[in-house]
Parts: C-alpha cells; structure tokens; sequence
C-alpha cells in the first residue's frame, strides 16, 4: 500500500543524495514552493518579484546542501530555515535589519478589538503585516505562515524563544489594531 | 470569538491559501548548478589501503633482523619494552588506524 503512496520528503531527499535524483527534487520545489514562497511574500512586505526570486535561490541553496540536512528535523523546518537567512541576507545588503524587540511599541489589550472583522482582504493583510518590525513579521511569518513551533521558530530565525515569543505577541497587539482601524464602522 | 481568536483564524486562512506553481518550479530546476562530483569513492580507499600497504611494506623491509610484528607485540606485552620490533609494530598499527580512520571519514 505505501509504495502506491506519494514518496515521503526523506525518500526523495535520499533519491537526490544517492541518484542525483533531478525529478526527486522537483517533487520536493512543487511540494514546498507555495509555502515557502507565501512566508517570503510576507517577510518581503508582499514584494511577490522579490519573494519569487528568494524564494528560487533558497531551494537552489537547499539542493547545493541537501548533503548536509538532518533527518531529524523536518525538511520543511530546514527549508524556511534556509529562506529566512536569504531573506535576511537581502535585507542587509539593503539596510540593517532590526531583529530585537521593539520596546517602545505599545501592547494593547485585547479588550481594546471586540471590532475585529471576520475576514480581512489579502491587501489589508499584507498592508497591516508591512507595519511590524523585521522581527515581528519573521515571527508571524515562521509561526503562522511555516507552521512552526516557537522552538522551531527560535532555531530557524537565530533567536531566543523568549524573543520569538514577545515578537509574535506584539505583532498580533498590532495587527489587530491596524485591521480594526481598517474596519468600516 | 475574541479578538485573539479571530485573529488567528485570519492568519492561518490567509497562509492556507495556494500559490499555483506557473513555472516556479521549472525556473528552480533551471537554475540549478551541475552537482559537484562526489569524493570519487572507488579512488579514495584504493589510494588509502594502497598506502597502507606500500607502508607496511617498508616498515617490514627496513626492520631490524628478527623484528618481525607479532615479537614487537609480544614485547610490548610481556616486558613493556620499546625493542626495534615494537617500534615496528606501533609503526604498523599506527599506519593501519589511520587508514581505518581516513576509510570511515569517507563512508
């Protein structure tokens, strides 16, 4: 019955290590290209040419050091891994990225959005999104948009879980003031 | 439903939604480089147990008369002395844990 099953990721990573696999590999960028590419348009502030284009150098970057992946992580983990530090590394060549907390931004109560919309356009979305901090929007983006942990978030973005955990808390308290505000009243 | 909630239901709607492939995964495969040859695994033990044994070879033929290993190991033993024939045992044993080690590096 499994062999008829889609082959897993380590079966196709092992393809590639032991077969120089290509078509194993272009299983694994079809399998992954969505989300890697959504958790970068939102990293890049919805710059979709941007994201595209780091979204191609990370999976090329992956297949150069596919040797090196573990299998005890997830191939998804270590994918965003991978994108995160492109991204990163983009965004230096620009300027500084600022990854610490933001102390002086204000932590509303939850109190304060009993307006919060049901649905929220994609654009109002990724306007609210472009208003955190690099931080912020790499915490929400490797916790809600790659679906990790914030132990997985902490090792995949190179910060504390302390930090990972006080980011996506502010960036929430912001999101939700920017898409209450955006609420027609 | 509170804020927190909604909010959340938001996010994850919005990062379950698809991003059809249009080619991406073509251009990946496009752009990937040819794939470094891989340590030529048939080369390297043939070069490592070649060594070996060219080593060995010589730690034998330039012992001293009546050196032969298993005196040097008997030797080293027995009586914890450094005889010209332990000094050619440790010469072979240290020649064949390198091998072993480069060997398994390479596995």
């Amino acid at each position: 019955m499994s062999s008829a099953a889609a082959p897993s990721d380590a079966e196709l990573i092992v393809a590639v290590l032991e077969r120089d696999d290509r078509q194993a590999f272009a299983r694994l960028v079809e399998r992954h290209q969505s989300k890697v590419r959504t958790v970068l348009r939102r990293l890049t502030k919805g710059d979709h040419a941007l994201a595209d284009d780091l979204a191609q150098e990370t999976f090329v970057l992956a297949w150069r050091n596919l040797r090196h992946f573990r299998f005890e992580a997830r191939f998804s983990t270590w994918i965003y891994r991978i994108a995160f530090n492109a991204w990163q590394s983009e965004a230096r060549k620009k300027r500084e990225i600022a990854m610490d907390i933001d102390d002086d931004a204000p932590l509303a109560g939850p109190e304060s959005f009993e307006e919060m919309p049901d649905i929220v356009s994609r654009m109002d979305l990724e306007r609210a999104m472009a208003c955190l901090s690099d931080g912020e929007r790499a915490a929400i983006a490797a916790c809600y948009y790659a679906d990790l942990s914030h132990e997985e978030a902490s090792v995949a973005l190179g910060m504390p879980l302390g930090t990972v955990k006080t980011h996506v808390m502010r960036a929430k308290a912001k999101l939700k003031a920017r898409l209450v505000a955006k609420e027609p009243s | 439903m509170n804020a927190t909630d909604k909010l959340d239901r938001i996010l994850r709607r919005d990062a379950a939604e698809d991003i059809a492939d249009e080619g991406f995964a073509a251009r990946v495969m496009a752009a990937l480089p040819a794939r470094e040859p891989r340590r030529q695994s048939g080369l390297n033990p043939t070069l490592v147990l070649g060594s070996a044994a060219v080593g060995s070879l010589l730690a034998v033929a330039f012992a001293p008369a009546n050196a032969n290993i298993l005196q040097g190991m008997i030797d080293l033993y027995q009586h914890h002395a450094l005889t010209p024939a332990a000094y050619v045992s440790i010469g072979m044993s240290a020649i064949l844990l390198v091998s072993a080690a480069l060997l398994a590096r390479d596995a």
